[in-house]
């Protein structure tokens, strides 16, 4: 009843959510490419987690966020179009910025945003999770609910398509 | 062939030889490009702060900080809720039951749940909706005999019980909160915490902190058997209640109030209910002609 990481509690609730929304945010985002629709999942999910904060013990709330915005997702967004916006912020090496260079990495850069527009939602989000959030295989097949087998297949199709789509255009 | 390698670097765990390997397949060389790029991408800003005020809005019934953009529409959203309430007066379905001083009422929920109110208790709820939404107000004390079915919620100024169905006691008074489980699951929820009960078990929570957690022995609370029955608690409390169930003046003259009973008195003999509270803690009372009572304090 006074267990310290009761979810119950404003104070752990709180840091949960510190913890674990930017990463669900992004997860929803790879998967349908819509900043508000991200949004109102994250808050949608958090605020079941609190009503069932008695229920979910601390150890299973993350999984509970991740199910919950996955199956929210398949019932109300699965067939929807999904266009992506990503914001490029190449770095560049100093001895390196010459324009060309410079040109060479921005048309890179959008070639490469179309060509992940591109790729199937379990490609992408898989992909994704990987390379923004820097997440390792382990991690991304306990959230999706996968093999890590699996992860690896869908990283390795979503390269290929990326690198056939990049040199394609 | 080389894609072991590949997921090794994607996951941070190549070696500078392995690397050196993978880098010389061109395909490999372009597969590391476009991973190197894509750690350049980013998702759109998320508003941390504003998904927590709405999350927080939506978990919590306080009235909230209006910021300036929304006094503007103040004016408005009064106008609705005159023309709502008005609606409300003349159509609203909620039905309200009380209890007076020295008196008790049982009655029946749309549902069959049965409700016994304790004197000086108020219970409303909405008649119309009751089946899709099973929740009422409490002030007082009342005890419940819950029909199986939805969630069933008690709302009270001091915290809210929620249950599916079972038989339970609520009294909430002041600063005073005493929830008791006489069969199945409650949950009491306070200030954002929530404390399950099985059956047996009560809890008691004064100003906002759980001050007793006692068993219960009997099957329905004490004041249906025309006693009231208290566990450690304030002489105010019980002298309250004393009130109540009388409709009597009771004035305190030197009496410590830090006192505590624990006992029970009869609802039928104001002279030995006065004699059981009184004799523990060493306290004299008198009665004077129209009934109205003052204990006393030691010297």
């Amino acid at each position: 009843m006074s267990n310290p990481d009761n979810v119950c509690k404003e104070s752990v609730f709180n840091s949960l959510f510190k913890k674990l929304s930017p990463s669900l945010y992004n997860f929803i985002y790879f998967k349908c490419g819509d900043e508000k629709q991200a949004e109102d999942l994250v808050q949608d999910a958090f605020i079941k987690l609190w009503k069932k904060c008695a229920k979910v013990p601390h150890a299973k709330a993350k999984s509970f966020l991740y199910t919950v915005c996955n199956n929210a997702f398949l019932n109300d967004y699965a067939h929807k179009k999904v266009v992506l916006k990503y914001n490029s912020n190449i770095t560049q090496k100093i001895n390196e910025q010459t324009p060309e260079y410079l040109m060479e990495e921005k048309e890179f850069g959008e070639r490469l945003q179309k060509a992940i527009e591109q790729l199937t939602e379990a490609q992408r989000t898989a992909f994704l999770m990987n390379r923004i959030e820097g997440k390792k295989y382990s991690e991304i097949a306990e959230i999706l609910d996968i093999s890590v087998k699996a992860v690896e297949k869908r990283i390795s199709q979503a390269l290929a398509s990326l690198r056939k789509e990049v040199k394609n255009i | 062939m080389n894609d072991k390698l590949l997921h090794k670097y994607l996951n941070n765990e190549i070696s500078p030889e392995e690397l050196q390997q993978l880098k010389d397949s061109e395909v490999y060389r372009d597969y590391l490009k476009i991973a190197e790029a894509a750690k350049n991408l980013e998702t759109p800003a998320y508003h941390n702060e504003r998904v927590w005020q709405k999350i927080r809005s939506a978990t919590h019934n306080k009235p909230k900080v209006i910021s300036l953009q929304w006094k503007s529409l103040l004016k408005y959203a009064a106008v609705v809720a005159v023309i709502i309430s008005a609606l409300l007066f003349f159509n609203t379905g909620i039905e309200t039951v009380e209890a007076g001083i020295a008196e008790q009422k049982s009655f029946t929920l749309p549902d069959q749940s049965e409700v016994v109110l304790n004197a000086d208790s108020k219970i409303s709820y909405n008649e119309k909706k009751w089946n899709k939404n099973r929740s009422l107000n409490l002030e007082g004390e009342a005890y419940f005999n819950v029909a199986k079915g939805k969630t069933f919620k008690v709302e009270t100024s001091l915290g809210t019980v929620t249950v599916l169905g079972t038989r339970f006691n609520v009294l909430s008074r002041q600063n005073y909160f005493h929830v008791s489980c006489y069969e199945g699951i409650v949950t009491v929820n306070f200030d954002n915490i929530n404390i399950q009960l099985t059956e047996g078990n009560s809890v008691i929570i004064e100003a906002g902190k759980v001050v007793a957690q006692p068993f219960i022995s009997v099957s329905q609370p004490g004041w249906m058997f025309q006693e009231s029955t208290f566990e450690n608690s304030s002489i105010r409390l019980v002298l309250d209640e004393l009130k109540r169930q009388y409709n009597i003046q009771v004035t305190l003259k030197n009496v410590d109030e830090s006192l505590r009973f624990t006992g029970a008195f009869t609802h039928n003999n104001l002279e030995s209910a006065l004699k059981t509270i009184c004799l523990p803690l060493q306290l004299n009372y008198s009665i004077d002609d129209q009934g109205n009572v003052t204990v006393y304090g030691q010297q």
